[in-house]
């Protein structure tokens, strides 16, 4: 979708092996992320969303190096680096930061906040102390947190500043990718706003990529340049943000955008909703053929016997259902 | 107008801290009409579920009591009930369904066990026919199988389910107000979408009123005919849905709605930056005070709102708001 992307993510998979059945019983893998690729253009956003147990954070965290991917590449900056190990993995650790879910475990109770912020100068890089002491006072400034609040403890602040206290800390060894995932799912409405608005304006004062994992189709229109949906550890479309949000092509996005309360009251009174039925499959025995056909309205014979291929339609608009041809016109 | 279903009138609640006493809920007033559906708004901590929970009889012993106000149910006092009379209401007249389907089931009994229970402590049906019952309720909820699956355990199935579990198990007696404290919080979209429909058919086949507590003004737009904003405590404003949607008569209820990145009809390259309520819902120790507790956070601030709490401002349709300058919004 760009000319240069950071970061380019090939066939990727990740299993667990799950236990099943009795103590002999055979073992039986869980494909979370299941041959997912996709790219990410330098100081851009993309949105993976999905619902629990898509796949979305196990892949964003195959991408961080914090769980093994048992197949598949991923290249950031032209680098390999599913193989690196000691010092190389120092180094890409670097450039890879995570912003977790929850401000309330993701820090350290019994560290101050500038310690908070100041550990991964210490454990990834060799910036001397003079030097880190600037970076963690600036790194205050930057997120909006008073210099006097250094020295307190994570339980001394509110939910949305202790989010500030852990993107500050994902930004102290100035990395070039930023692992959002559900960066504001866990704090309240009013508060979410503060947050998002930091997230775009540091994204353009140090040209930050983002890899932003949500499952709010609000707050993914308003963050992203390109989206993609998972569904069951697969991508089932992928699109930039205006051509997904005002195109989509596949039954299950279509169901998860008109799936979400809005306030339009044009919207709401326009856009039936597409009711999808019962729940996902079990992952561990999915069905043959494409995953969602066992919930999607208008699932034909073919749905069911084989998986459909993530396909690139018009306008580089990637689709994975059977039901859509190059065209580009959505089956429902 | 009829008489209400539900009718509460200055309701005060105080909780007793190390802080000392506070007012959580100070001086609330609204109406529950039969078949209506009304949805309590805000932030945490502002006070949405410590309301339900006085509508039931459930505020925490020894720590939260209802120091004054009324609540009345069909003209029925509930503040002064007795214990065993309050007992009899909930589940059978009021009853409540919670966040967390996951930890309000019990999991060493089967979902059908905990769906007769109630069957049988205020209907007094034989086992029997609790068992036959609760199978007919999940299938009135919508799961599959339910002859099958009403012997199975609450680990057996998805969130969704559970928390139609939850549903089946406070409609059992029929109630006359079914209180929903955040009912899809835990829940995916999709999944929430389908309790929602839910939720409208059920009130639509037995004209049960709902109280659904939420943070998402899209849930209240899509569920509720009348809102109520808290804030701190206290009644921010309340009015028709649509109407304060269009139009906010109270700062916090404007900064709520364009606060969250909402869908839009057609989406342009255009990108504005979030409106945001800065700072953030005031502490305990705040509570009670005659001034405006969201005069802190808001950019109408003036002398007043620090001086005096805002009295009610009426505007059409029983909208009311509390603040100073609502004329002005």
């Amino acid at each position: 979708m760009s000319d240069t992307p950071l970061l380019k993510v090939e066939n990727l998979t990740v299993r667990f092996a799950v236990k099943r059945g009795g103590g002999f019983g055979k073992k039986h893998f869980l494909y979370a992320v299941d041959d997912v690729s996709f790219e990410v253009a330098k100081g851009e956003t993309l949105a993976i969303v999905g619902e629990s147990g898509s796949g979305k954070t196990t892949a964003a965290l195959a991408v961080a190096r914090l769980v093994d991917a048992y197949a598949g590449e991923v290249d950031l900056g032209g680098h390999e680096i599913l193989h690196l190990e000691g010092e190389d993995l120092r180094r890409v650790r670097r450039k890879v930061q995570f912003i977790f879910q929850d401000p309330y475990s993701s820090l350290n109770p019994r560290q101050r906040a500038e310690d908070v912020v100041r550990e991964p100068l210490l454990s990834l890089t060799d910036t001397p102390k003079e030097e880190q002491q600037k970076i963690v006072d600036d790194l205050f400034a930057h997120v909006g947190l008073r210099p006097e609040q250094k020295r307190l403890f994570p339980h001394q602040f509110s939910g949305g500043q202790r989010q500030r206290i852990g993107i500050a800390r994902a930004l102290a060894t100035q990395p070039e990718l930023i692992i959002c995932d559900e960066p504001v799912s866990a704090l309240d409405v009013a508060v979410q706003a503060q947050i998002l608005n930091l997230l775009r304006r540091l994204q353009t004062e140090y040209g930050l990529t983002y890899l932003f994992i949500s499952h709010d189709l609000g707050v993914v229109q308003h963050m992203s340049d390109s989206i993609a949906v998972m569904y069951m550890g697969k991508i089932v479309e992928h699109a930039d943000r205006l051509s997904l949000f005002n195109n989509p092509l596949h039954p299950y996005t279509s169901a998860l955008l008109s799936a979400v309360p809005t306030v339009d009251k044009t919207l709401r009174e326009k856009s039936r909703r597409i009711l999808i039925p019962g729940d996902p499959p079990d992952p561990v025995n999915l069905p043959k053929g494409c995953r969602f056909a066992n919930r999607c309205p208008v699932a034909q014979d073919r749905c069911r016997e084989t998986e459909p291929d993530l396909k690139t339609v018009k306008g580089g608009h990637r689709i994975a259902c059977h039901l859509v041809d190059h065209t580009a016109v959505s089956p429902l | 107008m009829t008489e209400p279903l539900l009718k509460v009138e200055n309701l005060r609640i105080e909780l007793t801290t190390r802080a000392g006493v506070t007012p959580v809920i100070d001086n609330l007033s609204f109406e529950l009409g039969h078949g209506e559906n009304i949805s309590f708004v805000g932030e945490s901590g502002c006070g949405k579920s410590m309301t339900a929970l006085s509508i039931m009889g459930l505020l925490p012993e020894g720590v939260g009591r209802i120091a004054s106000g009324s609540i009345q149910f069909h003209g029925e006092e509930l503040t002064t009930a007795s214990t065993e009379r309050l007992r009899d209401i909930r589940g059978n007249e009021i009853s409540m369904i919670f966040q967390e389907p996951m930890t309000s089931l019990n999991p060493v009994y089967t979902v059908g066990e905990q769906i007769a229970e109630v069957l049988r402590a205020h209907q007094g049906l034989s086992k029997k026919a609790a068992w036959d019952m609760a199978a007919e309720l999940l299938d009135a909820v919508r799961i599959p199988n339910a002859k099958s699956r009403v012997g199975d355990y609450p680990f057996q199935m998805s969130g969704g389910q559970r928390q139609r579990v939850m549903i089946a198990m406070a409609l059992a007696c029929k109630p006359k107000i079914l209180i929903a404290d955040e009912p899809t919080t835990a829940l995916d979209v999709t999944v929430q979408a389908q309790i929602f429909d839910l939720l409208r058919d059920l009130r639509r086949n037995t004209g049960t009123s709902i109280i659904m507590i939420t943070h998402d003004m899209g849930a209240v737009a899509e569920m509720a005919e009348r809102m109520i904003v808290m804030y701190a405590g206290r009644n921010a404003e309340i009015g028709p849905v649509d109407q304060i949607i269009d139009r906010p008569r109270h700062p916090y209820t404007k900064g709520l709605i364009s606060c969250v990145p909402h869908i839009v009809a057609n989406l342009t390259e255009e990108r504005h930056d979030l409106t945001e309520v800065p700072g953030i819902v005031p502490s305990l120790q705040e509570f009670g005070k005659n001034r405006c507790l969201f005069a802190s956070r808001c950019n109408l601030r003036t002398d007043e709102c620090l001086r005096e709490r805002p009295p009610a401002r009426e505007f059409e349709n029983g909208q009311k708001a509390d603040c100073w300058h609502a004329e002005e919004l």
